[in-house]
């Protein structure tokens, strides 16, 4: 049979987004694949460099949009180290709070979409459902549902109101009864193991050759994760485990993600009970002066006029609920950052699909792809 | 020590039994679900209405309450004309650009009073302008329904920002402590020529002209031509704006610490 490419993508409902797999196809059977990015690129590198530091926080949320508050968290670190501001305890915490929930909300996303690839429609209502009270969560302390501008530079913008405690909670407890039930529906399902066992193996030593970091590498056997190999934050002072598992193919991936949401709701149960007994401020008490704590108190013009402020970099890497995502900020003595740079974990997975996909069926492309968690925002900025 | 992760449900070796557990847990669901879905029938069923909340969040079977939720919800603006200073904080904090200070009857007709005009299609809603707000009168509502059929709709004059405010929707509880070690307007003494410039168009008249003693001619020097006066700031009434600033024909004025 003679040979031919596909296009699956730009508009595929395999995509999760806004980007191109071509597939050189015999049949059945994938021979090459090409993914192609870049449908939704937005110049948020550039646009940084216009900005005051904290109005750059307004475009981490849209660069990946299903796990927000992690891309804030992340450049926030790394701004912080530029400008040499050192957040009070309290925020370090609420920040911590905030990504192991926006982890659990970014898996439910995963696991409603991943379901919903390999036909099974009833879990992805019940992820939806689900994933409504995280959302509900934040709205009660940022204000928005998916886009939170919460974090500043050296804290965060308000304290959580005095019901948080309860309502997280109440909603982890909530939570880990639902998570009994995914497995029930998944691995309990003949359909789910035939359509994903043994597919789109990527083994530990491909993963590491092609940068691919996240679920995917543990579920090849690698116990990497950077709150344990490089802690930030305050992930030193609490007590979980790292999700390994060993298939490294799509199943594998589902096992390792579902036992991270259960460790994170172990953080969170840490970090609620911590943050109930120890008020304090949330922001830091010697920030630059014209970075005005919670806002830039004054205009565009005026401020560069004699004025010169401490130089710094800043370098920060971030456990994402996708892989390691890592930023650079360059601090020049101005109010706004020289240079942003942004290392996206998927666009490294997504790159490597030659390494699983090549060998198996058209067919499998979907759960394949699906096990990957793309989100094309962060990919192409 | 790595978890080891064991698939917590095994797959029956019966393949009926494989359907039956998934179904199984669906079916309790669905039980569930006939007194009441976990969905609100949105058009009948409004979050934002403080009666509605708690039955909602109670009736479908939620484990919190919705009720605190929407108070701090960023939504579209309000603004109360009358207590606005024009002071341009808001149009200065947008990281979007899409607020444009419009001129609104009621000021005087040398220093017309400015108010903010809102384009909703450029807005992220971030509220950045309504915490830089110093006198709190614009603040975001819980208002969320934004669809209009013509683009130039999009665009709220003062006016319109005015009746959302009348509405008394819910509006966002929380304000934000301006920092304690802010910047103060200092004066390059030197180089200041007592134009009054920036005591005229000070929103909040804390800019005061004091005369200054007028030296006496020495052999050989020229007195500068000025006006005898230098501007003094009232700090507990400054918002740090920056309009003087930027309204200084000889830039004498700038940011620093008060010694």
């Amino acid at each position: 049979m003679s040979e031919m490419w596909i296009n699956m993508g730009p508009q595929h409902p395999m995509t999760h987004g806004l980007w191109n797999l071509r597939v050189r196809i015999d049949g059945e059977v994938v021979l090459d694949v090409d993914p192609e990015m870049g449908y939704l690129h937005r110049g948020i590198e550039k646009i940084s460099e216009d900005r005051h530091y904290n109005e750059v926080v307004t475009l981490m949320d849209r660069t990946c949009y299903v796990a927000g508050l992690a891309w804030e968290h992340l450049y926030i670190l790394a701004s912080e180290q530029a400008l040499h501001i050192t957040p009070p305890e309290r925020a370090q915490y609420i920040r911590m709070t905030c990504e192991e929930f926006q982890r659990i909300g970014s898996h439910i996303m995963w696991y409603a979409a991943f379901v919903n690839d390999i036909g099974l429609m009833t879990p992805f209502l019940y992820g939806m459902r689900d994933r409504d009270l995280v959302l509900d969560l934040f709205q009660s302390f940022t204000g928005a549902r998916m886009t939170y501008e919460y974090m500043r530079v050296g804290g965060v913008r308000n304290d959580l109101p005095p019901t948080f405690t309860d309502q997280a909670r109440k909603v982890l407890d909530w939570l880990t009864d639902r998570f009994r039930e995914y497995d029930q529906l998944c691995l309990g399902s003949s359909i789910f193991h035939k359509r994903c066992d043994h597919l789109g193996v990527l083994k530990a030593n491909d993963c590491i050759a092609h940068g691919v970091t996240g679920p995917m590498l543990r579920s090849a056997g690698v116990k990497r994760d950077l709150r344990k190999d490089r802690p930030y934050a305050r992930y030193d002072a609490v007590d979980f485990d790292v999700a390994v598992a060993d298939g490294a193919d799509v199943t594998a991936r589902y096992l390792v993600r579902m036992e991270e949401m259960r460790q994170s709701i172990r953080i969170l149960r840490q970090t609620v009970d911590w943050l109930e007994h120890h008020p304090g401020p949330v922001m830091a008490e010697h920030l630059p002066r014209w970075l005005g704590a919670p806002y830039a108190p004054v205009g565009r013009e005026g401020y560069l006029l004699k004025r010169n402020y401490a130089k710094g970099v800043g370098f920060s890497a971030v456990e994402e609920p996708h892989g390691e995502a890592q930023a650079y900020v360059v601090n020049e003595g101005t109010e706004h950052p020289y240079r942003v740079k942004f290392r996206s974990p998927i666009f490294a997975n997504l790159s490597a699909a030659r390494q699983y996909l090549v060998g198996y069926r058209v067919a499998d492309i979907p759960p394949i792809m699906g096990s990957v968690d793309p989100c094309i925002g962060e990919v192409d900025r | 020590m790595a978890t080891e992760i064991t698939a917590t449900e095994k797959p029956n070796q019966n393949p009926i039994l494989w359907v039956a557990r998934p179904m199984a847990t669906a079916a309790r669901q669905f039980a569930k679900s006939l007194f009441r879905p976990s969905t609100i029938v949105y058009p009948y069923e409004r979050l934002e209405d403080p009666e509605f909340r708690e039955k909602v969040a109670v009736a479908s079977g939620k484990p919190i309450g919705l009720g605190q939720v929407w108070d701090n919800y960023r939504g579209v603006h309000a603004l109360n004309i009358a207590t606005c200073i024009s002071c341009n904080l808001c149009q200065f904090s947008c990281p979007d650009l899409c607020i444009e200070m419009v001129t609104v009857p009621g000021g005087d007709p040398k220093h017309p009073k400015k108010c903010p005009e809102i384009d909703y299609g450029k807005c992220s809603y971030c509220g950045f302008c309504s915490d830089a707000c110093p006198e709190g009168c614009l603040t975001m509502t819980t208002r969320y329904e934004l669809s209009v059929t013509k683009r130039s709709d999009m665009v709220y004059s003062p006016q319109r920002l005015n009746e959302v405010f009348k509405t008394k929707l819910p509006m966002n509880p929380i304000r934000l402590a301006r920092p304690a070690n802010e910047d103060s307007i200092l004066l390059d003494v030197p180089l200041c020529i007592g134009c009054n410039a920036c005591a005229r168009d000070c929103p909040t008249q804390c800019i005061t002209m004091l005369d200054i003693p007028k030296p006496e001619a020495k052999a050989g020097e020229k007195i500068p031509k000025r006006i005898w006066k230098e501007p003094v700031v009232n700090d507990s009434d400054c918002v740090r704006c920056g309009t003087c600033i930027s309204v200084c024909p000889k830039e004498c004025l700038f940011w620093g610490t008060r010694k």
